[in-house]
């Protein structure tokens, strides 16, 4: 609360701001425990002067925690990704970890994969999704329905991969031979060639998290001015258009909050791919936590692992960022 | 349902949007609940009948999928020879441990945080927050050499303390802004009528309760359904649910009844927990930033 303003009420025009009054500075603690020429004391029971102490005493558990599991890891990262890593072995390398890096074709190939593989589930889940949620708002079964959409998303993504796995499985799997029946396939099986195992991963992550997508929508549909909806009824718009210039921009913002949502979990979550395919067949699902989660863990090239990690660190940072500024626009609230 | 006045116009094109919109929705039904149906279903089959399938395109032929004798010989095998009982037990203690932990330490800081305002302090806030959003194999990386060093690999607070990784910093980020909309009045008055800060901030703490009830069953549902961290830094004396279910995976014989045996035994309690919660889910798997 560094700038509170006392505003008039009148309406405020489009682009011209409200008509201020008066503006109430911040004052900082300091000034206000000089000792003051004032007749009405501080109440210092409320405020006493150390009660900052206090505060910084209740943060501090959670935040030395914090910075054990999440500081100190960061530059061991760092430290790790400048050395040769083995198993009583450090040796410093000259950069050898990052300079490695631009001729690692599964290292770039990793950055492609894991971009066309978030662009892929995002646009289906985003198109299935809003569609579900606009058929699915105001409906009699609306309840029930939800609670049904829900079950996917408390899986293990883990579990979930399996009984994928199990479901492709091109001797026994029923949606292998479903496929097979429509004639969309093969005999053989869809992560077993490079053309369609990236479609069959994406399709497990669009399975599990198109209804948190709904969701979202559906909160977001709820405050989708009725009002302006039935005045544009009325003036003859269509329906179509109705959802196409009221709406759909209404929803523009809870939208973008779950884009950058699922983005950032297809960086942190990679659990089923791990299940399904591996990275496989060839290198055609390996996405770059997958490649790194081999390098790391598979080969214990741990060095060369956090050097991946850094820069895949570095970029998910960076759209942190990003999602904050989202966060703090989708919610005017001051906090 | 709350009744409200809808102007509504029927007309050709809406009511055909209606019934493709039923159909969509009876697909998507079907899409949603099929896996795990054949999952559950698989998980009471004998292995022969669970490999059952009809001929490609003979559609009459899925009647096979129920034809079959139910038998519980696969949860049986999981607890009596596999030793699923510890893992359960496992899972419990880490994911219970770790939000029990997350939500304590991540409220009092949380409430702080909404208490006061400093230099720093949306660094420090987008600090806790970035920790969060970290793709996790890459905080394992150095992660697991620390715990390495401090013999923390494969033990069950190893684990919790992975888990608190992204539980701690989700716990302070919910409950922060739940803490925002209890007006600071309250506390005064308790403290004008002699109560200490510390006794202002229990008698305020009935006004999260439930807020702090339902974080803490998502920290143990983010925990619960890891796998990564089970793996690597719970591997060998520390197995959780999920690390144990991948392990079913051998390379000659993929013993598929007793997996989703253990992934009914993993999704059920999750799905009835996430029932339960129902009201905070989005604003939970949202971050905050979507309320319903």
């Amino acid at each position: 609360m560094t700038n509170a303003s006392i505003t008039l009420a009148v309406p405020s025009q489009k682009g011209r701001p409200a008509l201020e009054l008066f503006r109430v500075r911040h004052i900082p603690d300091s000034v206000e425990s000089r000792p003051s020429s004032a007749v009405v004391a501080e109440p210092t029971s409320i405020n006493p002067p150390g009660s900052k102490r206090y505060y910084f005493l209740l943060m501090a558990p959670a935040i030395l925690v914090l910075a054990f599991i999440s500081i100190y890891p960061f530059f061991w990262m760092i430290y790790m990704s400048l050395h040769d890593v083995d198993i009583g072995k450090v040796e410093w390398n000259n950069f050898a970890n990052y300079l490695k890096l631009p001729s690692d074709t599964r290292f770039i190939m990793g950055w492609a994969l894991l971009v066309q593989y978030s662009a892929m589930c995002l646009f289906l889940q985003i198109v299935i999704g809003v569609f579900l949620a606009v058929a699915l708002n105001g409906s009699r079964f609306e309840k029930v329905l939800v609670t049904t959409l829900l079950m996917p998303m408390m899986m293990a993504p883990l579990v979930a991969g399996m009984v994928w796995y199990f479901l492709y499985n091109g001797t026994f799997g029923w949606y292998h031979w479903l496929l097979q029946s429509l004639g969309i396939l093969g005999p053989k099986s869809i992560l077993a060639s490079a053309n369609t195992a990236m479609i069959g991963i994406v399709l497990v992550d669009v399975w599990q998290w198109t209804p948190l997508i709904t969701l979202i929508t559906l909160a977001g549909l709820k405050r989708v001015p009725q009002d302006q909806l039935e005045a544009n009824m009325v003036d003859g718009a269509s329906p179509v258009r109705n959802f196409m210039s009221v709406t759909l921009p209404n929803l523009y913002p809870v939208l973008l909050i779950a884009i950058m949502l699922r983005f950032m979990d297809n960086f942190r979550f990679t659990d089923s791919i791990l299940v399904l395919t591996g990275g496989g067949p060839g290198n055609a699902t390996k996405i770059l936590p997958v490649y790194l989660f081999e390098v790391s863990f598979k080969f214990f090239k741990l060095g060369r692992g956090a050097a991946i990690a850094f820069i895949l660190l570095i970029v998910t940072i960076i759209l942190g960022m990003l999602l904050v500024r989202v966060f703090e626009r989708g919610q005017p609230k001051k906090g | 349902m709350a009744s409200r006045e809808v102007i509504e116009y029927e007309t050709g094109v809406s009511k055909a949007f209606n019934v493709f919109a039923a159909v969509f929705i009876a697909f998507y039904v079907v899409w949603t609940v099929l896996p795990i149906f054949i999952m559950f279903m698989s998980s009471f089959k004998d292995l022969l009948e669970a490999f059952k399938l009809p001929e490609v395109g003979d559609w009459a032929g899925v009647k096979v999928f129920f034809e079959f004798t139910p038998t519980t010989k696969h949860y049986y095998e999981l607890f009596a020879n596999l030793g699923f009982s510890t893992y359960l037990f496992n899972s419990l203690v880490a994911a219970g441990g770790s939000a029990v932990v997350s939500v304590v330490l991540g409220s009092m800081c949380a409430y702080s945080l909404s208490r006061i305002d400093f230099r720093g302090k949306k660094d420090l806030f987008f600090w806790i927050i970035s920790t969060r959003m970290a793709p996790v194999v890459a905080v394992m990386v150095p992660l697991y050499w620390i715990f390495r060093e401090l013999e923390l690999v494969g033990t069950l607070p190893g684990l919790i303390l992975a888990y608190t990784t992204f539980n701690l910093p989700f716990a302070i980020w919910i409950l922060k802004g739940f803490f925002d909309n209890v007006p600071y009045a309250i506390e005064e008055a308790q403290m004008v009528d002699g109560a200490t800060r510390l006794q202002a901030f229990r008698a305020i703490l009935p006004l999260v309760a439930p807020g702090i009830g339902a974080f803490v069953v998502l920290c143990i549902l983010f925990a619960w359904n890891d796998y990564l961290f089970a793996a690597i830094i719970g591997s060998g004396g520390a197995k959780t649910l999920p690390a144990a279910t991948r392990e079913l995976v051998q390379p000659q014989n993929i013993q598929w009844g007793q997996i989703m045996a253990a992934g009914v035994v993993t999704t059920l309690p999750m799905m009835f927990l996430g029932l339960v919660i129902r009201k905070y889910l989005v604003t939970g798997l949202t971050m905050g930033a979507v309320k319903e």
